[in-house]
C-alpha cells in the first residue's frame, strides 16, 4: 500500500508540472500585458517600458517561466502585481471558505444522493424513480447562478429564514482561528452560537454548490445498485429469507459504494472550481472571487497561484480517493 | 421511545430550528456604515489612481485642495490658499499648522515635499499628470508651512490635478521601504495617512473588505456633523443583484454608483432604499483609431457617427439616466459649447456620407471591429446597436470581447490600437484637460485616453495655449473652439454624460454627490437607526 501510495504522489507531480507550464504559457503567450494599466492615467509608453522591466515581462517568456518555476520550488507565488501583496498569503485567507464550502456541498450530494439514487433503483420504472429522473436531469441542467437568486429572493427576501450573503454576519467576531474553516472551528472551540450563525450562512450557497454533484451522484448510485442487484449474492440472499431492506440498504448499497466514492472524488476537484459562480452571488469570500478579481486585471501571478492550488487540491483529492478505492477493493493496489 | 422515532424527532426539531427562526443578523450599530463599492486594487494612492482609489484616498488621506459638491468646487484643504508667479511657472501654497497624522505627528511642508517626490519616484498612477512639468527637485519647502513648486512650463490645469496627490507621513513609510522601493509593498496593506477616516490594517483583505475608523483628531474637526460614523465597513459585493438585494433588506448601507438602470426602479419601491441620481462628468466615448483606414477618411467618421441610435441606447436601454453629450468635454463643464448641436441618428445621412467616402477612395467595404469591455454590460449594448444599423447600411461590425489592461497596452501604437473600442473617461481632476486636452492633443499620443490618434495641428495649438492661460475665460473660448473642430472632423463618437446611480439606505444622511470620489466622502455622512 506504501509504494502504492509513493507511486500515485509521484504520477501527481507531472500533472501538477504539465498544468503550470499550460497556465503559464497562456497567461503569457496571449496578449495580456498588464503593464499600461499598472504605469496609470496617461502614462507614457516610456513609462510603461519601464513597469514592463520592473515586473520582468520584458524577458523572454522561458526566462520568466524558470524564474516562476524556481520561486514556486520555495513555495513563493510571488506578490499580485495590482496588490502588491504576497499571492500566498491572500489566498490563504480565502482557501478555507472555499474548502469548507465545497465539503459540505459534498457532504450534502452524497447524504441526499446517495439514499435518492438507491430508492430510485430499488423502484425502478417506478413514478419516483421518473420522478427523480427528472430531478436529476434538472439538477445537472439547471444554471448555479439562477438557482442561488432563487434560493436568495425566497428564504432570504421573502420568508427572511436564511442570510443573504457572506460567510459570517457583519459585525459578530468569527470563531477563533485554528484550521480556518468556521464550522469546525466553532466547534473545537465549543462555541455553538458560533457554529449556528456560520451553518446558516453555508445553507444556500451549498446547496446551491450541491445541486449539480448530489444529480450525478444520485444518478450514479442508481445505476450502481441496479447493476449489483443483479448478481447472484443478492439472490442468494434474497432465497436465503434476508430482510429486503437489509440486502439493499448494507449488501447492495456496500457493493456499489466503490464507484460512488470515486465519483464523490472526482466532485469534490469540479465543485472547488464551480464555486466560482456560486461565491460571487452569495458573497462568499473564498479564492473563486478572488481569481474573478485577477483575470479580469490579468493579475497573472494570482491567476497561476489560484490555478496551482485548485490542481494541487484536485491532485490530493484524487490520491485520497485512489487510496480509499485500494481500502474498499484490494485488487487495485495490488494492479494499479 | 423507538430508534426512527427520535430520529424523525431530532430531524423536525432541527429544520424547524433552521427554517423556522428568522436570522438574528448582526445589530446594526447606529454609528456603522457598511458602504458597498469596489475597493481599491492595492491601498498606496500614489502606486494606482483610479475611481476606487479616489472613493478610499478622500477619507484616508488629505491634499493640498480638495473638491467638494457638484458641480465640484477646488476648495484649499490642507494648503490655506496659493499664490501663482506672473510667469505661470512657481506655485506657492500655504499650509495649515495644525494638521496631525494619524500617528499624531505633524504634518509639515517636508512631507508634501516628500510625497509629490515619491509620486514622482514611482511614476505610477497620477504621476503622468506631474511628469510632463514638474522635477521631484522642483518641489521644495522654504520653512514648514510652505510648498514651493517650480514647473518647467506654465501649466494652469496643475492646481486642479493637486487633489490626485495624497500627503503620505514619511516616518512612518521609510523604515518600512525594502529595496528601494518607496514603502510600496507596505503601504498596498498599510495606511500612512492624516485622512479623516484611519484604515484598521487587520481587517483589509485585497478585492474583498477594509473597514475604516474614525480620525476624531483631525484638522477640520467634527463641528458639521452632529453624529458621525466611527466605524465604516468597506465591503465588495462583486455580484449586482446581491448587492441590490442586500441594500433592500438593510444589510448594507450603500451600493456603488452605477446601478444597472432597470434596478432603480425597483431600490426605489422599497421602503428602506433610495437611489441618489447624481449628473456627473464622466463622458462614455467609442473611439476611432483615426490613423486606420477607412477612419482616416472623416466622412466616414461622420458616417458612423449619423449611424448611432443614441436616442434609441439612451432612453430604451439606460431609461433615460444618462445625458447626451455632444462633444467630448462634458455638457455641464466650462469649455463644453452650449450651442454645439451633437450628431443625430440619421442613417440616410450616414449612406450619403458612406458614398462620399468610397468616392474618396476609402475602403469602406473593410469589416471593421469594435472591442468591448466583456465585463462591463453596457459597452455591449452600445457595440451591438451601432452594429445593426451599420449592417442595415452596408458595413460589417463584429464586436471582440477584451478586457481594460490588454485595450490599454493595445493603445500603446496606431497598428495595434482597434478599430474602434468603448470606454468612459471619468472625472480624475476637473478642467477641461482632463478630457479634450488629454484626448486630443497628439503629444499624447500613445496613451490610452489619446487613442483615436487624431492630429489635428490647429487643435493642438489651441489645446496647448489653453494649458498656459490662467484667465478662465480666454481658456473657455479656446476650449470651445477646439470642441467646434473636433467634434466637426468626428473624431469619435461621443455619446452621453453619465447620471451616476448609488443605491443608498434610508439610515445614511447627509451623502453629497461630487464627481472626484463618486459622493464616497464619510466625513459628512450620518446614520440614523
Amino acid at each position: 500500500m506504501t509504494l502504492f501510495i509513493l507511486r500515485r504522489l509521484l504520477l501527481a507531480l507531472p500533472a501538477l508540472f504539465g498544468l503550470l507550464v499550460l497556465t503559464f504559457v497562456m497567461l503569457r503567450v496571449l496578449p495580456h500585458d498588464p503593464s499600461a494599466a499598472l504605469a496609470g492615467e496617461n502614462a507614457t509608453p516610456e513609462q510603461i517600458a519601464a513597469v514592463r522591466k520592473a515586473y520582468g515581462f520584458d524577458e523572454p517568456v522561458w526566462k520568466q517561466f524558470v524564474i516562476y518555476v524556481g520561486q514556486v520550488a520555495r513555495a513563493d507565488l510571488g506578490n499580485s502585481i495590482i496588490s502588491n501583496r504576497p499571492v500566498t498569503s491572500d489566498i490563504a485567507w480565502r482557501l478555507p471558505a472555499t474548502i469548507e464550502l465545497t465539503f459540505v456541498a459534498l457532504l450534502f450530494a452524497a447524504l441526499v444522493g446517495i439514499p435518492l439514487g438507491t430508492m430510485a433503483a430499488v423502484w425502478h420504472n417506478s413514478p419516483f424513480d421518473h420522478l427523480m429522473r427528472i430531478v436529476t436531469v434538472g439538477g445537472l441542467a439547471i444554471a448555479s447562478f439562477w438557482f442561488a437568486i432563487i434560493l436568495q429572493i425566497v428564504f432570504s427576501m421573502d420568508l427572511g429564514w436564511l442570510p443573504l450573503r457572506s460567510r459570517y454576519p457583519e459585525g459578530l467576531p468569527p470563531p477563533t482561528d485554528i484550521t480556518g474553516l468556521y464550522l469546525v472551528d466553532s466547534l473545537l472551540t465549543l462555541r455553538f452560537d458560533k457554529f449556528w450563525a456560520a451553518f446558516q450562512h453555508i445553507i444556500m450557497p451549498a446547496f446551491t454548490l450541491s445541486l449539480g454533484g448530489l444529480a450525478s451522484i444520485a444518478r450514479f448510485t442508481r445505476a450502481g445498485v441496479l447493476e449489483t442487484m443483479q448478481k447472484d449474492f443478492v439472490h442468494y440472499a434474497e432465497a436465503a429469507g434476508y430482510a429486503r431492506k437489509r440486502i439493499i440498504w448494507v449488501y447492495v448499497l456496500r457493493n456499489s459504494v466503490v464507484a460512488a466514492t470515486t465519483q464523490i472524488g472526482l466532485l469534490f476537484g469540479a465543485l472547488v472550481s464551480s464555486a466560482v459562480a456560486v461565491e460571487a452571488i452569495f458573497d462568499w469570500p473564498g479564492v473563486g472571487s478572488y481569481a474573478v478579481s485577477a483575470i479580469l486585471t490579468s493579475d497573472y501571478k494570482a491567476v497561476l497561484a489560484v490555478t496551482l492550488v485548485i490542481g494541487v487540491i484536485y491532485a490530493i483529492v484524487n490520491i485520497v480517493v485512489d487510496v480509499v478505492h485500494a481500502m474498499l477493493d484490494p485488487r487495485v493496489a495490488e494492479n494499479p | 421511545m423507538k430508534r426512527r422515532t427520535f430520529l424523525v424527532g431530532t430531524g423536525a426539531a432541527a429544520a424547524t430550528a433552521v427554517i423556522g427562526s428568522p436570522i438574528a443578523l448582526a445589530q446594526r450599530n447606529p454609528n456603522e456604515l457598511i458602504w458597498a463599492d469596489q475597493l481599491p486594487g492595492g491601498l498606496d494612492p500614489h502606486a494606482l489612481f483610479d475611481v476606487p482609489m479616489q472613493g478610499y484616498m478622500v477619507n484616508v488621506y488629505d491634499t493640498l485642495y480638495a473638491y467638494e459638491g457638484n458641480p465640484p468646487k477646488l476648495v484649499p484643504w490642507l494648503a490655506t490658499g496659493h499664490t501663482v508667479s506672473e510667469d505661470g511657472l512657481t506655485w506657492t501654497f500655504k499650509l495649515n499648522d495644525n494638521v496631525k497624522f494619524h500617528d499624531g505627528s505633524a504634518l509639515t511642508a517636508e512631507d508634501v515635499v516628500w510625497s509629490f517626490q515619491r509620486l514622482l519616484g514611482i511614476k505610477r498612477g497620477a504621476a503622468s499628470a506631474f511628469l510632463p512639468v514638474l522635477d521631484p527637485a522642483n518641489v521644495t519647502a522654504p520653512d514648514k508651512t510652505t510648498v514651493v513648486f517650480k514647473l518647467k512650463h506654465a501649466y494652469v490645469p496643475f492646481l486642479s490635478a493637486v487633489p490626485l496627490v495624497a500627503i503620505l507621513n514619511r516616518r512612518v513609510i521609510e523604515p518600512n521601504v525594502k529595496d528601494n522601493d518607496w514603502g510600496t509593498a507596505w503601504l498596498a496593506s498599510n495606511s500612512a495617512g492624516s485622512g479623516v477616516y484611519v484604515l484598521d490594517p487587520e481587517t483589509y483583505r485585497p478585492v474583498q473588505q477594509a473597514d475604516l475608523k474614525r480620525n476624531p483628531n483631525h484638522f477640520k474637526g467634527w463641528g458639521h456633523n452632529a453624529s458621525p460614523v466611527e466605524l465604516v465597513r468597506r465591503r465588495n459585493i462583486s455580484e449586482t443583484t446581491t448587492r441590490i438585494n442586500a441594500l433592500i433588506k438593510g444589510e448594507i448601507d450603500a451600493t456603488d454608483s452605477y446601478l444597472p438602470t432597470d434596478q432603480v426602479e425597483r431600490v426605489m419601491k422599497s421602503k428602506t432604499a433610495t437611489v441618489s441620481q447624481d449628473e456627473s462628468m464622466r463622458v462614455m466615448v467609442l473611439r476611432m483609431n483615426n490613423r486606420k483606414a477607412p477612419f482616416d477618411n472623416v466622412n466616414y467618421r461622420q458616417a458612423l457617427s449619423h449611424a448611432f441610435n443614441y436616442k434609441g441606447f439612451i432612453s430604451g436601454v439606460l431609461k433615460d439616466y444618462a445625458v447626451r453629450n455632444a462633444g467630448p468635454i462634458p455638457a455641464n463643464l466650462w469649455g463644453a459649447p452650449k450651442d454645439l448641436p451633437p450628431y443625430d441618428y440619421n442613417l440616410d445621412k450616414a449612406k450619403e456620407l458612406l458614398a462620399k467616402a468610397k468616392a474618396e477612395g476609402a475602403p469602406i467595404d473593410r469589416p471593421i471591429e469594435i472591442h468591448i469591455q466583456q465585463h462591463l454590460a453596457q459597452t455591449t449594448q452600445a457595440a451591438q446597436i451601432l452594429q445593426q444599423d451599420l449592417r442595415r447600411i452596408g458595413v460589417t461590425l463584429n464586436i471582440i470581447p477584451n478586457l481594460w489592461p490588454q485595450l490599454v497596452s493595445s493603445t500603446a501604437k496606431p497598428e495595434t490600437t482597434p478599430d474602434m473600442w468603448v470606454h468612459w473617461v471619468s472625472t480624475y481632476f476637473v478642467d477641461p484637460e482632463n478630457w479634450i486636452g488629454q484626448m486630443y492633443d497628439s503629444s499624447f499620443h500613445g496613451t490610452w485616453k489619446a487613442s483615436c490618434w487624431y492630429k489635428n495641428e490647429k487643435v493642438d495649438k489651441l489645446l496647448q495655449e489653453a494649458r498656459r492661460l490662467s484667465d478662465q475665460a480666454k481658456r473657455t473660448a479656446l476650449y470651445e473652439e477646439a470642441s467646434r473642430i473636433i467634434v466637426a472632423e468626428a473624431a469619435d463618437i461621443w455619446i452621453y454624460n453619465t447620471i451616476e446611480l448609488r443605491g443608498l439606505s434610508n439610515r445614511v444622511k447627509g451623502f453629497q454627490f461630487t464627481p472626484v470620489g463618486s459622493g464616497a466622502n464619510f466625513r459628512i455622512i450620518s446614520t440614523t437607526g
